[in-house]
């Protein structure tokens, strides 16, 4: 993938303020999907604006088919965009806004690209209705659409599935692969593990403005799997379960909490749940519950920035 | 360029904006045609005061603040900039195409008004020649000026109307260095040398008043230009 890299992020820091909205991300990225998952405020989108040069990095460089995006107007001819913002051309049919992006870019036809690029995107070309009537869904394709309409190299796209339903975000992501198999830059960013998941991509994954991961997404999920667990478990003998899950091995440590319950740690959760009932049983305890105390995405992430 | 021109138009040409200017626009021409029924004697005076007190401090600058602030300011507020700004399209096409909307909206709202009503309170084709071109000139002085406005600040409205308001309306009558950085000192000169009335206390050559304001006006273009190559895109 690295090997002819059309997108080139070097030791880049943004910083707003006193806000580090990024720190020292380097990677590359090349044709075929990409996808940039990190939870919400991580800096995905601040990366794809420093890409796109919509805000320069504070330091380091980034370069997109061999030139900075800022300096190189011609790099735009290349580069397709979805932003983040809803907000459009309000005034504007579909096929109009669409057709101004075309028209912007230089296309030899905008009518008739913007009727085409619509038509990818399964949206109306002949729809009368001004894009302000448009729901959150219909508004998303079109901003696909203004970014597909010059048939750029590279496309990027910023939660492009938000406000899409289950069969449109389907026909969304197929594609978006399809453009993939073009050999286009596909970089789309998801804050959605799942959806990641059905892009079947290689991807990055960054975390409080810092690249934690990098790779096949498979790997990712397998390291995101093997992370040490944390649960509460609730007892009516907390010292008696936490010493029976010791002794087994089902957990690598375990503190009392308290009269009613226990944390316990383990690398193996289907070790620790298979196993928790007979040290139950053994020691005569009662179990009351077993509830997962670090399964949300956000502390997976900061786990993966934590092991770089 | 005339994309981007086209959707200016567009997109600040609201029903809202058109109704609202309009109507101060008409309340100009009522009072010209209270003007016209003055005696002969003092109405040259009063057609005067109504040209440079409501046209060229009111009419010709609200107007252009309306409409240029809103050219780029807009879309740099609500995000829509980066549809234009993210183009393989030289920055001073953005700014020169907005400006040029801008005018295109102003004119028919500020200068034509403002001499329509010149012309109503029948004084003579001097003021409405002084009229015509004094607005003509403020027009594009003020739409460079606020176009660039409404890049570097929010709520370009209230800052413009400071402007208007605070500084040519009090400041840049205090003395000859504050009126040099007023848009409207010099419009009231070319109107005044038009008219053939009698020069106002702060006042500027007729090649000077007519230079100026126009230099500012392109000036602030090319301001703009520098500014969004600069912008930190939404």
């Amino acid at each position: 993938m690295t090997d002819s890299p059309t997108i080139v992020v070097d030791n880049v820091s943004k910083w707003f303020g006193s806000v580090v909205a990024l720190s020292d991300v380097s990677c590359s990225v090349g044709p075929g999907m990409t996808a940039l998952l990190g939870p919400n405020g991580a800096g995905k989108s601040t990366l794809l604006r420093v890409l796109c040069g919509l805000t320069p990095p504070s330091k380091g460089a980034v370069t997109i088919l061999g030139h900075g995006p800022r300096d190189h107007l011609a790099v735009a001819a290349h580069v397709g965009l979805v932003p983040q913002q809803e907000a459009l051309f309000d005034p504007l049919r579909a096929v109009e806004f669409v057709a101004l992006a075309a028209e912007l870019n230089r296309m030899p036809s905008p009518g008739q690209a913007a009727v085409d690029a619509l038509e990818l995107v399964d949206l109306d070309p002949d729809d009368s209705r001004p894009v302000s009537t448009y729901s959150k869904g219909m508004r998303q394709r079109v901003k696909v659409a203004q970014a597909l309409v010059h048939n750029p190299s590279v496309v990027l796209l910023d939660e492009p599935l938000e406000g899409l339903d289950p069969r449109q975000r389907l026909r969304m992501i197929t594609l978006f692969r399809r453009l993939a198999d073009q050999g286009r830059t596909v970089l789309v960013s998801s804050h959605i593990l799942d959806e990641v998941e059905r892009f079947g991509s290689r991807v990055l994954v960054i975390a409080q403005g810092r690249l934690a991961a990098e790779g096949d997404f498979h790997e990712i999920r397998e390291l995101m799997d093997d992370r040490p667990h944390r649960l509460r478990v609730g007892t009516d003998l907390p010292r008696v379960v936490a010493a029976g899950v010791l002794a087994s091995g089902a957990a690598t440590g375990a503190w009392v909490q308290g009269a009613d319950s226990i944390v316990v740690d383990t690398v193996d959760v289907g070790l620790f749940r298979r196993s928790i009932a007979s040290v139950a049983r053994d020691g005569g305890a009662r179990l009351t519950s077993v509830v997962p105390m670090d399964d949300d995405l956000e502390s997976v992430f900061r786990y993966l920035v934590g092991r770089r | 360029m005339s994309a981007i021109f086209r959707l200016v138009l567009r997109t600040q040409f609201t029903k809202g904006r058109a109704a609202a200017l309009g109507s101060v626009a008409i309340v100009g021409v009522l009072l010209a045609v209270a003007v016209r029924r003055l005696d002969s004697f003092t109405r040259p005076d009063h057609a005067y005061d109504l040209v440079q007190a409501y046209g060229l401090s009111l009419l010709v600058p609200l107007t252009s603040l309306v409409f240029a602030a809103a050219a780029l300011g807009d879309p740099a507020e609500d995000g829509t900039l980066v549809y234009l700004w993210r183009r393989p399209l030289p920055r001073w096409q953005l700014a020169l195409a907005s400006f040029g909307a801008a005018l295109c909206i102003s004119v028919p709202f500020g200068v034509v008004p403002t001499a329509l009503a010149a012309a109503v309170t029948g004084s003579g084709r001097g003021i409405v020649v002084g009229a015509a071109l004094a607005s003509s000139v403020a027009v594009v002085a003020y739409s460079g000026l606020f176009l660039a406005l409404g890049l570097v600040v929010r709520r370009a409205l209230i800052w413009g109307l400071a402007y208007v308001l605070i500084w040519e309306g009090f400041v840049a009558r205090s003395g000859t260095g504050p009126a040099r950085l007023s848009v409207l000192v010099y419009a009231r000169s070319l109107l005044a040398s038009r008219a053939g009335h009698k020069a106002p206390a702060l006042s500027a050559s007729m090649p000077v008043s007519l230079i100026v304001p126009l230099v500012v006006g392109l000036a602030a273009v090319a301001l703009t230009a520098w500014l969004l190559r600069r912008l930190d895109v939404r």
